[in-house]
């Protein structure tokens, strides 16, 4: 895999990051809004949101390291009638836009309660999107390892897993200790984290195998990528697998665990960070492995 | 019907000498790398030892000289961001490289492996049809430098009725996928997409 896919590598993973914190935040605002007012709601929920949008103009940046002529990258617009790749960077822009109103709302506190909440779910809804766009543009029906259901939804789970367990790593950072209340709603969402990326996880691992055997069955060039993914790069992706299930199956389960326990704050901490880590390098691991496994038809 | 270009190639008569890739890569000054058109070794059987002998089974290899397909559905110019690629009334696909953004989008695309990345000018570059030539009523460069005579050019509906509707031969992926504007004459050995039972031997 040479450089150019390092960079696509990295504006993936990233931008769906981005997108999956937003609309984890979105529905954090929800759940915990049932409870509390619209203060505690901000208080608990503001931080994450600062880090949504540097995070997509970084995927953004590194997407650039993909082209041959990066200064020319407002041309890549023209074909929204039929190509994905259009749909991709005008949705990853308009996102930018809308979610960075957001925050500034959010920040500055303008507009009413209701109004900032109708511009977030935008946001979140179009971030949404974006990542639906990014797996479609793989979807080409000269590439069968690609152009599978699994594309989008590999993705998407990706990007509410790490935006889960991004969200839960910020949130456990930046906790204010001596606040009774927000400690409250921060066990509270912890352990709803967790509950998510347990599912998610479940996911991920449902979908595999169904992938591999459809792939099998999908002509030599589907066969071939196939080899590739169990046979040389079979190491690397036990080794995803082992990355994810630690990271947001086996961590997530010791994060509601904490969650729930008084006076654990520092297990609590490192707990948060590790799955973090340990699910972002699996899922990096896997989208190498998409990238490289790739077995084109004809020539 | 409006008119559509495309190629003919007569596989039984050629040997793979190159020439047509020697003259298509001069005339167009490519780079180390970029390959506008190849001639592909297809091949396959195996020698089996018998006895002291080494003796072949079903041994068979044949050329196949490819450039670009200006395929009916040209997969890449549907698939190209910038709408850069586009399809002359003569059926003729033409990158734009004031438009190329290098996103190589379209050599994911490409089941003929067309379009190339050229590094020294970060944009893609394919089979032009050498236009520039043909303006001028002469013959593209590679047609021009067969000396076999087995590489022709011209309106493809009437190359077909010439010559016969195979358009598939292995290594050639499936005709569907884009529908390619060539013809081929058959080589006594030719496999096509589906039958396959061989081999590229000479290009990765």
């Amino acid at each position: 895999m040479d450089i150019r896919e390092w960079a696509l590598l990295i504006f993936t993973t990233l931008g769906q990051i981005s997108t999956g914190s937003l609309i984890v935040l979105m529905l954090v605002r929800a759940f915990v809004a049932r409870n509390t007012g619209a203060d505690q709601v901000n208080r608990l929920t503001d931080v994450p949101l600062y880090y949504v949008v540097p995070i997509m103009l970084l995927a953004l940046i590194a997407s650039l390291f993909h082209l041959g002529s990066p200064l020319h990258i407002a041309r890549a617009v023209p074909n929204l009638g039929s190509s994905w790749v259009s749909r991709e960077v005008i949705t990853a822009v308009v996102y930018v836009i809308v979610a960075g109103i957001y925050t500034l709302m959010q920040w500055r506190k303008s507009g009413s309660e209701v109004a900032r909440t109708v511009v977030g779910w935008i946001a979140a809804l179009i971030g949404l999107f974006q990542t639906y766009a990014m797996a479609r543009v793989y979807m080409i029906r000269t590439q069968p390892s690609w152009n599978t259901f699994a594309t989008p939804i590999t993705f998407i789970t990706a990007s509410l897993l790490l935006g889960v367990l991004l969200v839960a790593a910020i949130l456990v950072a930046t906790r204010s200790a001596d606040d009774t209340e927000q400690t409250n709603l921060l066990r509270g969402t912890l352990r709803n984290i967790a509950v998510a990326a347990i599912v998610l996880v479940g996911i991920e691992f449902v979908v595999l195998p169904v992938y591999v055997v459809y792939l099998s069955t999908q002509g030599p060039a589907a066969l071939e990528s196939l080899s590739v993914m169990i046979g040389r790069l079979g190491g690397l992706l036990v080794l995803r697998l082992i990355f994810v299930f630690l990271g947001a199956g086996v961590l997530s389960f010791y994060l509601y665990k904490n969650a729930s326990a008084e006076g654990k704050e520092k297990t609590l901490a490192t707990v948060a960070y590790s799955a973090f880590i340990l699910a972002l390098v699996g899922e990096a691991m896997g989208r190498y492995i998409f990238y490289a496994a790739r077995t084109h038809i004809g020539l | 019907m409006a008119k559509q270009l495309g190629f003919y190639v007569n596989l039984a008569n050629c040997t793979g000498c190159k020439a047509c890739e020697i003259a298509c890569k001069d005339r167009k000054d490519l780079p180390v790398g970029v390959r506008w058109r190849r001639v592909y070794e297809y091949g396959g059987g195996e020698w089996v030892q018998e006895d002291n002998m080494l003796v072949p089974h079903g041994l068979f290899h044949y050329f196949v000289s490819t450039a670009c397909m200006h395929c009916e559905q040209p997969i890449c110019m549907e698939v190209c961001p910038a709408s850069a690629i586009s399809k002359r009334d003569d059926g003729i696909v033409l990158i734009d490289p004031d438009r190329c953004i290098g996103c190589r989008y379209c050599s994911w695309a490409c089941p003929y492996g067309a379009p190339q990345f050229n590094a020294e000018a970060g944009v893609m570059t394919k089979c032009d049809f050498c236009v520039e030539l043909q303006e001028k009523g002469e013959k593209p460069a590679c047609v021009a430098a067969c000396p076999y005579r087995a590489l022709e050019y011209g309106d493809i509906e009437e190359l077909k009725a010439d010559h016969g509707k195979l358009n598939n031969p292995a290594p050639m992926p499936d005709p569907s996928l884009t529908y390619p504007s060539i013809a081929y004459t058959p080589h006594k050995d030719t496999r096509t997409s589906q039958s396959g039972g061989g081999r590229v031997l000479n290009i990765d």
